[in-house]
């Protein structure tokens, strides 16, 4: 989080993880799709040809002044590839709060797994961990058929019982609540920690 | 100095005053009439932008500090593939038209100057590390601390932020 009194100005950092093609981007899409032109700034995506995230999207929005204050978000996607893994750790820099994009279908079980012990170690690094850090989790892709159950992927990866919420992002479904609980889930930890 | 707060889960809160925004703000004007470079940036390595001179305008900064960052922490991936065991300090970006050069500023923070091809590197180098150290000199300076509005996000600021961001994601 950046305070700078002068300009009124609260930064926050908000970052999307999760596996390859969960649809990470596609959330950030979706938003970018959807806001008043005046309180968001360019969707900025550095991908391969062939369409994967290969360093981070990343996207400023506003809300307008809240108590002459101007909060503002910046969110960033990692990329999801295994061997991108140096990136997702640098992108974690100041980070105030994480969106885990999981992928329902079941095959993807064992990469959401694998990310999110990729994403716990990656915060060890900065005396982060999960079980106090604040993030939500987004169980995307619900639309697919034989998508595996939400009480089963509850089991398998909220462990911390953070909030979560289904979501089919390429329709936006669930896009804009998972974002909100992230920016709660921030100002409420800041709020029990002064 | 620049308030860093860690929080109880190890998240870094940076709050910046407003006499101290005023300084870094004035060092950074002094650097582009020296330069006469046509932007310079300063930001801190998470790619938040912090301040800004010279014609920006047309040119998204937001943006740039977020890439300007990862910049940074792309090639200090390298130096340790390569085995240089500190960071590199500063990047230098070569153009037909323009240039960017940038440096870091301590640790935490970083400036990016973008010039025409016309001025020479030499200059920049050399304006650029007074900024430098005039910009180290404003981050450690405990004299302009004053406590900002430590209570700002209360929870009377929740749920209007709460307010706001349904209005806004309607």
């Amino acid at each position: 989080m950046f305070i700078n009194w002068a300009l009124q100005e609260i930064n926050l950092k908000i970052v999307y993880y999760g596996p390859g093609m969960s649809g990470k981007t596609t959330n950030l899409e979706y938003i970018h799709s959807k806001l008043d032109p005046s309180l968001k700034g360019d969707l900025v995506s550095l991908k391969t040809k062939e369409d994967r995230t290969i360093f981070f999207d990343f996207m400023q929005i506003e809300v307008g002044r809240i108590k002459g204050k101007k909060p503002k978000f910046n969110l960033y996607t990692v990329p999801g590839q295994v061997y991108y893994a140096s990136s997702r750790k640098v992108i974690l820099n100041g980070v105030d709060g994480i969106v885990f994009v999981a992928d329902s279908q079941p095959h993807r079980m064992e990469a959401n797994i694998e990310t999110l012990l990729d994403l716990e170690n990656n915060l060890k690094q900065d005396n982060h961990t999960l079980e106090s850090f604040p993030w939500v989790i987004q169980y995307n892709k619900r639309d697919l058929p034989g998508a595996e159950s939400v009480e089963a992927l509850q089991k398998r990866l909220n462990f911390f019982n953070v909030p979560s919420f289904e979501g089919i992002a390429v329709k936006g479904d669930g896009v804009f609540n998972t974002l909100k609980a992230v920016i709660n889930s921030v100002v409420q930890n800041v709020q029990n920690q002064l | 100095m620049v308030q860093t707060r860690k929080l109880k889960d190890g998240s870094r809160q940076i709050i910046l005053n407003g006499k101290q925004y005023d300084v870094i703000t004035k060092v950074l004007s002094e650097l582009a009439t020296k330069t006469k470079a046509s932007a310079i940036l300063f930001a801190d390595m998470s790619g938040q932008l912090i301040s800004q001179r010279g014609n920006t305008d047309n040119m998204n900064t937001t943006v740039l500090s977020a890439l300007a960052a990862s910049d940074f922490a792309a090639t200090s991936e390298m130096a340790k593939l390569v085995g240089e065991e500190a960071k590199f300090k500063l990047l230098f970006h070569e153009g037909e038209k323009r240039n960017v050069y940038l440096s870091n500023v301590g640790d935490n923070f970083f400036l990016v100057v973008v010039f025409d091809v016309s001025v020479t590197l030499g200059l920049i180098r050399i304006y650029t590390k007074k900024a430098i150290e005039d910009l180290i000199t404003v981050l450690e300076d405990t004299s302009s601390d004053e406590g900002g509005d430590d209570n700002v996000i209360d929870s009377d600021f929740s749920t209007l932020l709460g307010d706001a961001l349904d209005d806004t994601f309607k």
